[in-house]
């Protein structure tokens, strides 16, 4: 067995009185894309830093290249042969320098000689179709665009290791997907290997192999087929109506039960799919209550993120809060929520938001994706009234906001992209202070400050500073900050960025539970195309404009009649099959670690004709199967169609 | 220590000092503007200072008198006021700054002999100012005076006047000013503003341009490859360097040809030390830009490191010797003294190496010393 390149065995990392990495260990193999999975502060890009050489670390073994790094000397013996992109989209890179500049600076500093920089600096702009735009000023590049240049700069020594720290965040999923089809060309081709790290467990199977980070362990490593074989059960979905009512039911016996729009989303450990129906069918009967129907059921394999869920729930963390108890239902309004009719915002030549339009009814949960920079937080501005538009209306609670008295404000709650904390005032002081800012009186104050620290679980910690919370019970304080007042519509900024899973889940239910229960309708923002799911109803933005409005079940039904289903290939050459797939004229093969995703438009017979038609290219299938298409697979299809359309003449 | 690498990193800071607005700005225009600001606006002489009469008198020998003010250069006449109370407003106004009471009788009693009161009333507010425009007072007063005694004596004893002068005043000073004939402030403050921006600009550039790869995280490309501490420091701050070096001989042409100041030393020498010293306030700013994180902090402490010292400890507004024997140590403590003396040397007194030795040597030590600092804190392996 050859030795590992990266091997790491007890690392440990303070800064100050916090513990960022505690006792880690991993080993990394010559040639594998080796996945770090994360929330933040997880402790994933302390270990990258130190692996790269750039961090100094308090305790543990760290060996690179069979190198133990323990000191600035030995960092520097491993370091040319290292690449590093540290986190933050583009943030390394000299925004006053065009492409080439910046290209150029990376290699000159790494000492490569001119004649071989250009010839390298060639064919790596190429293949990212950077070259068109060689002298552009790197600050005016899109975020896409941002991140394939700090991998071109990273790879300009031909490092033999690459370590990327979280290279795929805020950056829209069509660049994602290139992404990651270059990168593994280019490992593959090369023979590099890499270490990566994200905060999308729904990347995870872009990669050979994954260590799962939480709080600063290590909770699993190995294939994600091997991880998901860890914890066995059943992924249920199906329909229960009435829907509020059957999901306490199931909580009860399954705590990883999520509501997802109109769907409910049961994970059952330990139980093969009959044993799971069964279970389910029991718990909907129910001996006192009236029963719950049950339609259109789908059982199959979980997902990572179903996994590590579990994981962390046998280490005792939990998943239920105390909504339920001490608030009293409400009926939806009348009338629209939300609504956005033809709103645009134009910054110099610069159209922020082009034209956008959609309702929000009472009580729906309504999602807004895209990438960073789509537009998404312009919208959520103009729609609060923070923000005038330059053209058309937002309406809310049935007045344009523009114009609307402090007693229809008074009725929206917005949370932030920060957070909007005060992190050194205590929770009570912070939620007091919003109670004063909305004019409540000393009694109502106090009422809500009690409802917010039960609903965001956060009795016990009324006087620590917000500032030091962890970040999912200071993403829950925010929220609540948002909600007291009590609100009919609420807006929320990206709510759930470098939040852990556990955290994302309570936040998603409380968010089920206000919408249901007490009628709120809530506006959200994401770019974590997996909770799209959650939402009742979704508009997908691209470039400023809507590009897709309509429910997630809808889309990916749309999706599959008009361009086909989706085909999981497992292959043993991954980025030639790519090659060869599009060559046979599949406008949609991505690249998912040793596998390969393809949207069939007859996904039976190609199923049979596949595997020998990429036997011909001298490449074996080792299996092959459908997979339920994810709303990345819809989103990636419609913003294709759309550049396709630009991009041809008219 | 490989020129490739050097040249790369000095070669794309100083692309980002030109394209940068701020940068730009901070690097070329800031030192020229802070040159014509304090050039023009801290002159230290005293001129032409607003004052009135009030003239209880109203004979030929008050309005001889203050005719005597009234022509000074060092005063300009804003005109007769009525009584005392129409100069209250006027000294609460700013409007005038000193005011000449001349009381009945002044003709009279001069005439007779007696002594003849005038009062002044000079508005304290500026301690600098008053204690000047007193001195002023005085030997105008004293040059009248002296004429009186002159004629009265030339009166009673029948001799020529001029000789009845030199009777009343047996010793005569001859004065000859050194190193600025006319003295003019101008001629001295526009080399210490030499001293003065180049303690303030080099700093603040340098720190703010190390901390700002910090906090965008572009540092980390240097700390993962094999560019060593001091190719980093030699490439990064050459630009800076380069452009103090230009800025200064840039204010020395301003202080030689816009404000006149006279330069009578060795170029040479003077361009040496210059160089020295921009290197040295360099260095302050590498040493700022190792201990702080953050592009604010960078230009809080570069503010108060560089301002202090340039202003209250280098001789620019005080002279060495008033200050306290606590501020008189931290003085010789810190460089700008020492160039203080360098340019007031080089451009008053056209004196060089042989006077001037010690202190290229101390701003030579300091050069050595601040780079060798930032050399040991800085890490391509930190602990955060």
């Amino acid at each position: 067995m050859p030795s590992p390149v990266i091997r790491v065995d007890g690392f440990t990392k303070r800064y100050g009185r916090r513990l960022a990495a505690d006792g880690l260990a991993l080993e990394v193999q010559r040639g594998e894309i080796h996945g770090l999975v994360g929330a933040d502060g997880a402790g994933k890009s302390s270990l990258m830093k130190a692996i790269a050489g750039v961090l100094s670390f308090d305790a543990g073994t760290l060996e690179v290249f069979g190198i133990r790094i323990d000191s600035e000397r030995a960092a520097e013996q491993v370091k040319q042969r290292i690449g590093f992109l540290p986190q933050g989209l583009g943030l390394n890179l000299y925004p006053d320098l065009s492409i080439d500049e910046n290209v150029d600076f990376f290699g000159r500093l790494r000492g490569v000689p001119d004649a071989e920089l250009a010839e390298r600096k060639r064919l790596l702009l190429e293949m990212t179709r950077l070259d068109a735009f060689r002298l552009r000023p790197m600050r005016q590049l899109s975020g896409g665009m941002k991140q394939k240049l700090g991998l071109v700069c990273t790879l300009i020594h031909e490092p033999e290791l690459v370590v990327l720290d979280e290279p795929t965040t805020g950056v829209d999923p069509v660049s994602r997907r290139d992404f990651w089809s270059i990168l593994g060309k280019l490992l593959e081709e090369k023979g590099i290997t890499a270490l990566v790290s994200t905060a999308y467990l729904d990347e995870a199977d872009r990669f050979h192999r994954v260590s799962l980070f939480h709080e600063g362990r290590v909770m699993g490593q190995g294939t994600p087929a091997e991880l998901v074989a860890r914890v066995p059960g059943t992924l249920a979905l199906f329909r229960a109506e009435p829907q509020a009512e059957a999901l306490p039911r199931l909580k009860a016996a399954f705590p990883q039960t999520e509501a997802m729009g109109a769907w409910l989303r049961v994970f059952a450990d330990g139980l093969d799919p009959a044993q799971a129906r069964q279970a389910i069918d029991g718990c909907l009967a129910g001996a006192a209550a009236p029963a719950i129907g049950l339609s259109d059921w789908f059982a199959r394999e979980p997902e990572l993120e179903d996994v590590f869920v579990a994981m962390l729930r046998q280490r005792g963390a939990r998943l239920d809060t105390t909504l339920e108890a001490g608030t009293r239902a409400r009926p939806p309004d009348a009338g629209l929520a939300i609504e956005a009719r033809a709103l645009t915002r134009v910054f110099g030549d610069f159209r922020a938001a082009d034209a956008v339009s959609f309702q929000v009814p009472p009580g729906e949960i309504f999602g807004l994706l895209g990438a960073n920079g789509a537009g998404k937080t312009t919208v959520i501005k103009m729609l609060t009234g923070i923000l005038p538009p330059s053209s058309g209306e937002g309406r809310v609670a049935g007045a344009a906001m523009r114009s609307a008295g402090s007693a229809i404000k008074e009725r929206i709650g917005y949370m932030s992209q920060a957070f909007s904390l005060y992190h050194d005032l205590s929770v009570v002081e912070n939620i007091r202070l919003y109670a004063g800012i909305y004019g409540l009186d000393d009694r109502r104050a106090r009422q809500r400050s009690d409802w917010v620290i039960g609903m965001a679980g956060l009795a016990g910690y009324e006087n620590d500073a917000a500032g030091r919370l962890p970040m999912g019970l200071r993403q829950r304080l925010a929220l609540g900050c948002a909600l007291v007042h009590e609100p009919r519509v609420l807006f929320l900024d990206e709510p759930t960025s470098g939040v852990d899973p556990i955290g994302r889940r309570v936040f998603w239910d409380i968010l089920f539970h206000l919408s249901r229960r007490e009628g709120v309708a809530i506006l959200v923002t994401t770019h974590y195309m997996g909770e799209a799911e959650h939402c009742d109803h979704l508009a997908l933005m691209f470039a400023g404009r809507v590009v897709a409005d309509a429910s997630p079940e809808a889309l990916k039904q749309e999706l599959a009649g008009h361009v086909g289903r989706l085909l999981e290939l497992q292959v043993d050459r991954p980025a030639p099959a790519q090659a060869a797939l599009r060559a046979a004229g599949f406008a949609h093969v991505a690249l998912h670690g040793r596998a390969v995703h393809v949207l069939s438009p007859d996904a039976e017979a190609d199923l049979q004709r596949l595997p020998a038609l990429l036997a011909q290219a001298g490449i074996s299938v080792l299996a092959a199967g459908l997979r339920p298409l994810s709303m990345e697979d819809v989103f990636v299809q419609r913003i294709t169609a759309l550049e396709d359309a630009a991009r041809r003449p008219s | 220590m490989n020129r490739q690498r050097i040249v790369a990193l000095a070669w794309k800071e100083w692309r980002e000092i030109l394209r940068d607005r701020l940068f730009f700005a901070l690097a070329f225009v800031v030192p020229t503007m802070l040159m014509l600001l304090f050039g023009y606006g801290l002159t230290l002489d005293v001129e032409n200072l607003p004052f009135a009469v009030v003239d209880y008198d109203r004979t030929a020998a008050s309005r001889d008198y203050a005719y005597r003010f009234i022509s000074s250069r060092y005063f300009a006449f804003q005109g007769y006021a009525a009584d005392e109370r129409a100069v209250d407003g006027l000294l609460a106004g700013n409007q005038v700054r000193m005011v000449l009471i001349i009381p009945p009788r002044f003709d009279e009693r001069l005439t007779r002999g007696e002594a003849a009161p005038v009062q002044v009333l000079i508005d304290g507010t500026f301690p600098e100012r008053t204690q000047t425009s007193m001195g002023y007072v005085t030997a105008i007063n004293s040059a009248v005076s002296l004429d009186q005694m002159a004629q009265a004596l030339s009166r009673v004893r029948g001799i020529p006047l001029a000789e009845a002068r030199q009777r009343v005043q047996p010793v005569k000073l001859e004065v000859r000013y050194l190193y600025n004939q006319s003295v003019q402030s101008i001629w001295s403050l526009a080399p210490k503003l030499i001293m003065l921006i180049m303690m303030l600009s080099p700093p603040f550039l340098t720190a703010v341009g190390v901390v700002r790869e910090k906090e965008s995280g572009s540092i980390f490309n240097i700390y993962s490859s094999t560019v060593s501490p001091g190719e980093f420091l030699l490439g990064k701050l050459a630009p800076y360097v380069a452009i103090s070096i230009a800025n200064a001989m840039f204010l020395w042409l301003l202080a030689t040809t816009l404000f006149g100041a006279p330069f009578k030393g060795d170029p040479l020498f003077f361009a040496f030390a210059t160089v020295l010293y921009v290197i040295c306030t360099t260095g302050i700013g590498l040493v700022i830009s190792m201990l702080v994180q953050t592009q604010v902090a960078a230009m809080i402490v570069a503010s108060i490191v560089s301002i202090i010292p340039a202003v209250l400890y280098s001789g620019v507004l005080l002279p060495l010797p008033s200050l306290s024997p606590a501020a008189s140590v931290l003085a010789h403590a810190l460089p700008p003294m020492y160039y203080t003396n360098i340019v007031v040397g080089c451009f008053l007194k056209a004196v060089s190496w042989h006077a001037l030795w010690l202190e290229v040597a101390v701003l030579a030590a300091y050069a050595v010393g601040l780079f060798g600092l930032g050399y040991l804190l800085f890490t391509k392996r930190p602990a955060s």
